[in-house]
């Protein structure tokens, strides 16, 4: 059993920029609660101490799921169970349901949030694989500034991001599907509790027979989630048979820089990359053209 | 931090404790409120064994600040029982044998709540899949998803 929590100053602001302000104050000494799945847990671990807390929960208008003709928005306190129970994520961005579907256990799920998991930054998102594959973009306010830049910058390696102390990341932001576009996310893992051994998500465009967009990311098998962008240039142009299928799979193997560890050695994540993109890129086809 | 005086909504009853912001509502409620039907055991997120429902949503009471928790209803396994009658999901659990030690139960017994107010008709791989966060280590998961089947279809057919 984990350990009770240290004794920490609590802060409950009431608007993003009060929190941003009592961010800037302690900077490293203080966090963003959430949905608390990765942070208690860590803090009961001592995996991490802090003299502040600084909860966003009692932020009114964080919690939403919105869609327009430009796309969709989701906020800082956006569940990934409501991603996974929206209808219209389920319909336009089946990669981001799929991905919120296979995710841990329910409790987990309705208690973390989309962009908690996402400022963990784990190698082994597989929301942020998802993310990568619609070609995301994150909102972030600071006390004195605000930004939005695409997942792709947003991190930088290992539990790393561009995350100043001081700044929230308040919003994701998907550009709407183009017609004809499907997508597919697929893993292998030990028990839905644990996390990917190798994850990959892909979203292709296809008019008349043609792949026009494809994009392809990969977890687990770097740092940080990446874009397999040698296997997406093969797909693209193409009228993606069977044999320029698995060229972009074996493709996405040499693209992909994995470790061994406790859960996969480096061949068999290899190998398995090469299944999955396969598998994905068929799915998504299948979607693209239904 | 000091103590700070907070108001709890547990199981339709009201509280008001001193409490210190580094508490988790598994240990307010059963080392603070004495409501000791919440069990606590991996302390992680991982074993369900303290699931509550907080304004109808599942929680994981051992990753919760209690702090967050407050004016909000809890429900708790000891709020589901009215008067001396058990809630129909707990005498299904009864019937079907799907209790052994009975530490799991409380957890289990709280996620077929929210899964069956969400869902009044799962079937077998949508019912594993909501208890998939809650680990039994005595029995095989069968009976506990027999009794959450036949209790579904009790509720439909409209028996209490």
């Amino acid at each position: 059993m984990t350990r009770p929590l240290k004794p920490f100053d609590y802060f409950e602001p009431t608007t993003i920029e009060e929190a941003a302000q009592i961010l800037s104050k302690y900077s490293t000494k203080a966090k963003v609660l959430a949905g608390g799945v990765d942070l208690v847990a860590r803090m009961r671990r001592r995996q991490i101490q802090l003299q502040y807390v600084v909860s966003i929960l009692s932020i009114p208008g964080q919690d939403y799921i919105q869609s327009d003709k430009t796309g969709l928005r989701f906020g800082a306190l956006t569940t990934i169970r409501s991603i996974e129970r929206s209808p219209i994520v389920k319909k336009d961005y089946a990669v981001l349901h799929e991905a919120a579907s296979q995710i841990a256990s329910v409790q987990v799920k309705a208690m973390g949030t989309a962009v908690g998991n996402l400022c963990v930054a784990t190698p082994a998102s597989d929301i942020a694989s998802a993310l990568y594959a619609l070609g995301a973009s994150l909102r972030i306010i600071g006390p004195a500034s605000e930004r939005t830049i695409p997942i792709e910058e947003f991190f930088v390696g290992v539990n790393k991001t561009v995350l100043k102390p001081d700044e929230i990341v308040t919003e994701v932001i998907l550009p709407s599907p183009a017609p004809q576009t499907g997508g597919a996310f697929f893993k292998l893992v030990r028990t839905v509790a644990d996390i990917a051994k190798v994850n990959a998500a892909v979203n292709l465009t296809v008019t008349d027979n043609t792949c026009r967009q494809a994009r392809i990311a990969l977890g687990s098998v770097a740092p940080t989630v990446i874009r397999a962008t040698q296997a997406e240039e093969a797909l693209k142009g193409s009228t993606l048979e069977p044999k320029v299928v698995e060229k972009a799979a074996q493709l996405a193997v040499q693209e992909a820089k994995p470790i061994a560890d406790l859960r996969s050695t480096v061949e068999y994540r290899r190998g398995m990359v090469r299944v999955l993109v396969r598998r994905a890129v068929e799915k998504a086809l299948t979607r693209a053209r239904a | 931090m000091a103590e700070q005086m907070v108001k709890f909504m547990v199981n339709g009853r009201s509280y008001e404790i001193p409490i210190e912001p580094h508490m988790t509502l598994v240990e307010v409620l059963r080392d603070k409120l004495d409501i000791t039907g919440t069990k606590l055991s991996c302390g992680a997120g991982e074993c369900g064994a303290c699931t509550v429902l907080i304004d109808g949503k599942l929680a994981l009471s051992c990753l919760t600040l209690a702090m967050t928790a407050r004016e909000k209803n809890i429900l708790t396994i000891e709020g589901l029982a009215e008067g001396g009658n058990l809630h129909p999901i707990q005498k299904a659990f009864i019937e079907h044998g799907a209790i052994q030690c009975g530490f799991c139960t409380p957890g289990m017994i709280l996620a077929t709540k929210a899964l069956l107010d969400e869902n009044p008709n799962p079937n077998r791989e949508e019912v594993k899949e909501a208890l998939a966060g809650n680990l039994c280590r005595c029995t095989g998961y069968v009976k506990i998803v027999d009794a959450v089947l036949a209790v579904a279809e009790e509720i439909r057919k409209g028996g209490s």
